[in-house]
């Protein structure tokens, strides 16, 4: 390793600040190891919260009640729990349910990181749902009715035109949303997932420097929000539509 | 376009037609004639029920009793959505509001019937997407987007939008209604034009002087029903019905 | 006239009686995953039951803590959100830039992180003069929550002023009323039925967020039941234990929801 490392720690040590952890290799590949992890559960929660939004979104207008309220339940039932609960409830309860029907946890494909992923989607996608509902319910009605007198069929109709329009009207919910479940992966470290906030609490229960990790996570964090946002206006740029609106 | 003005065969067909919103009866008995070529305007006081005529002509709105025939199909006995496709993408429409998908650009909302629907491919859809809008005179808003341009020149959009699908026939819906005064003249004459090139075309329509001079027949309609209808020179201006005569004098002034 | 109802845009008879439909489906919902649950598990439901009402006071303490940091988190976070709010829209940069640097860190940051940073970089107790205040781990972490519920508050107030036409500053300083005093009696009084609603909703998410405390050895109700889940050692109860809690924060939490709807879609008529 290159010299400025270790001057920029013992530069941080004249503040008070503890980065010895750095200059560990092991320390050091353990805890970068944690910013990977959250970005593959970032970018997969992600995609498939967005991927369990339209699905219940869908689902959720579909004119057909044995469709529409199971999805409702769900919705209603994710939103008003704790997400730490039902990540309890994932890992400890229906986690262990399915290692004992496989006949052992070593028989069971689904690991602490892939409950994470399984709960953040339902749990966003039903945020991401309910948005994009408002967002198909606000499609103006004559638009329905050109849609119909060019022959679409229903299905044609949802994706040509009220999921692209809705995803207009829902985008900046999306995006809140999204940067939600960004800061929600942090949960992860409940469960034993080796994202940076578990990776950190490892490090401070050797070293007691909460501080100086904290600030790494907060930069860690707020730099994934602010990529979220910037990336989320870009695509509002980008589906803009000229002259309508304001 | 078929070009038999004087062809004496049917293409719509409405007898009888009875519709009702919960105890608001909107149409109590409608008889309708179109023949294949003909323009056909619809004139008569707001919520006489001519919007929904047109509505029932391509199924969006069901009939509780009567019948509609278009062609050979019978619409009022429709049941399946595919069946209502089938005889939509023989019927243009084009509404009050244009109704243009806001997220599409000109030449995309033009195209996405034809392409998606009909199975046309993509460089024949566009090359009529480029004809149409220059029979329209917008041959240079291709690109542009629904909002940027003004309502009459949306309205002529909508009108390509529909031409697209090569209908047997187009409703107008109130076409120029929502339209600054400047626009209006740009609309009719595109609508003029399509008249004369043998188009059958049903306007329901308050702009009297226009049905007047395209229509090959006009119907004045009242209170869910077809008070009156005749040659335009002959309804406009030798009304047999009182309550026509009366509608023609106060819109007239 | 049944055919095209979906097109037609004629009001349907089902939407009066969906939320009584809503409301009561998730019950259904929950006893059934609850039985289907227990046909994995095996076991006497009424067995079940008694080793969890042995354990229901431990619970209901538990809950009485959630309830209890949550309350106190709304408190504080309105009190210092809506003081940060107005600081915001001061006409002097000095004084606005550092409410918007708070608002922007303590909306960014993942709550639990927060609860994190205040719990371990607080000390156990406060002196003031020779007196030791105790600082318990259950008060950092209402701060943990208190300070992004002060963040958001604040986000909602500005949102709520922002939203007042400017015309009426006008008018109210026309009136040789001072900002402050355009802010107290003409602006803040319009505001608070904008407010109320996402108000209601953040206290919502500050209850589901006080499970986080658990993670910081708060003996909450999500704690007490890892423990009870623990010491029974049972699978049966630790399904019948997990799910009793989901269940305790759905029914304090749903309510509060359907209140907040009902309020915003009486405010949206007005």
């Amino acid at each position: 390793m290159t010299d400025w490392l270790p001057s920029l720690v013992s530069g941080a040590k004249h503040l008070g600040l503890n980065y010895g952890f750095v200059l560990n290799p092991f320390e050091r590949t353990a805890w970068l190891s944690g910013i990977g992890v959250t970005l593959e559960l970032v970018a997969l929660a992600l995609a498939a919260s967005l991927l369990a939004g339209v699905g219940m979104a869908v689902l959720l207008t579909s004119n057909r009640p044995w469709l529409q309220h199971p999805v409702r339940v769900l919705i209603e039932l994710t939103r008003n729990t704790p997400v730490l609960v039902q990540l309890y409830c994932a890992f400890f309860v229906v986690n262990m349910l399915l290692n004992r029907v496989l006949d052992g946890a070593q028989h069971n494909p689904l690991t602490a990181f892939a409950w994470v992923i399984i709960v953040l989607s339902i749990h966003y996608g039903a945020f991401h749902a309910e948005a994009l509902r408002a967002g198909i319910e606000s499609v103006p009605a004559g638009m329905r009715e050109s849609a119909a007198s060019l022959g679409f069929s229903r299905r044609q109709l949802l994706w040509h035109v009220e999921l692209p329009l809705a995803i207009r009207f829902a985008l900046p919910s999306l995006i809140n949303n999204l940067i939600n479940l960004v800061k929600t992966t942090a949960l992860g470290s409940a469960i034993a997932v080796g994202e940076v906030t578990y990776t950190s609490l490892m490090i401070w229960t050797q070293h007691d420097n909460v501080l100086e990790l904290m600030l790494f996570i907060f930069l860690v964090y707020g730099l994934l929000t602010l990529l979220v946002a910037r990336l989320g206006r870009r695509l509002e740029h980008r589906l803009r539509m000229p002259g309508y609106g304001h | 376009m078929p070009l038999s003005p004087s062809s004496p065969e049917p293409l719509v067909r409405l007898k009888d037609v009875h519709l009702s919103f919960g105890r608001n009866n909107v149409l109590k008995g409608v008889d309708l004639t179109v023949k294949r070529g003909e323009a056909v305007s619809i004139i008569g006081p707001s919520g006489s029920g001519k919007s929904t005529i047109l509505r029932c002509i391509n199924g969006l709105l069901a009939p509780d009793r009567g019948q509609i025939l278009v062609g050979d199909t019978a619409v009022h006995a429709l049941r399946s959505e595919s069946a209502r496709i089938a005889l939509r993408k023989r019927i243009g429409f084009v509404f009050q509001q244009y109704n243009l998908f806001p997220h599409l650009s000109v030449l995309e909302n033009i195209v996405i019937a034809p392409v998606r629907i009909l199975g046309v491919d993509r460089a024949t859809a566009e090359r009529e997407a480029g004809e149409l809008l220059a029979r329209v005179r917008l041959a240079d808003k291709a690109g542009a987007y629904p909002g940027e341009l003004s309502g009459g020149q949306q309205q002529r959009v909508a009108i390509a939008r529909a031409l697209a699908m090569h209908p047997e026939l187009v409703l107008f819906d109130e076409v120029t209604s929502a339209l600054d005064p400047e626009t209006v003249g740009e609309v009719l004459a595109v609508i003029r034009d399509l008249v004369h090139d043998g188009l059958t075309c049903i306007l329901v329509t308050h702009e009297m002087r226009f049905a007047e001079e395209v229509s090959h027949e006009v119907v004045f309609t009242e209170g869910g029903e077809i008070v009156e209808h005749g040659a335009p020179a002959a309804l406009f201006h030798a009304p047999r019905n009182a309550r026509t005569h009366a509608f023609i004098n106060a819109v007239s002034h | 006239m049944a055919i095209e109802q979906t097109l037609a845009a004629k009001p349907q008879p089902e939407t009066q009686a969906q939320p009584v439909a809503v409301a009561f489906a998730p019950n259904a919902l929950l006893l059934a995953g609850l039985l289907l649950l227990w046909g994995l598990a095996g076991t006497c439901l009424g067995d079940t039951l008694s080793v969890l009402w042995q354990w229901t006071p431990l619970l209901a303490q538990g809950l009485k803590m959630n309830i209890l940091i949550s309350l106190l988190a709304i408190g504080g976070g309105t009190v210092l959100g809506v003081l940060i709010g107005a600081l915001e829209l001061s006409g002097s940069v000095w004084v606005a830039a550092p409410a918007r640097a708070f608002v922007a860190l303590f909306r960014n940051a993942p709550l639990l992180v927060l609860i994190f940073f205040t719990t371990y970089v607080f000390p156990f107790e406060i002196h003031i003069g020779s007196v030791y205040l105790p600082f318990p781990d259950w008060i950092k972490a209402t701060v943990g929550l208190a300070l992004p519920a002060a963040a958001q508050v604040a986000e909602i107030v500005r949102g709520a002023i922002g939203s007042i036409p400017s015309a009426q500053w006008e008018a109210s300083a026309s009136l040789a009323f001072s900002r402050a005093q355009t802010l107290r009696w003409i602006i803040l009084p319009q505001c608070f039925r904008r407010v109320l609603p996402p108000w209601m909703n953040l206290y919502a998410m500050i209850t589901m967020s006080t499970t986080l405390a658990s993670l910081v050895g708060v003996t909450d109700l999500l704690e007490s039941a890892k423990n009870a889940s623990n010491t029974v050692n049972r699978t049966d109860f630790t399904i019948l234990v997990y799910l009793a809690v989901l269940t305790l924060f759905f029914f304090y939490c749903y309510p509060i929801a359907l209140l907040t709807r009902r309020l915003e879609h009486k405010f949206a008529i007005h």
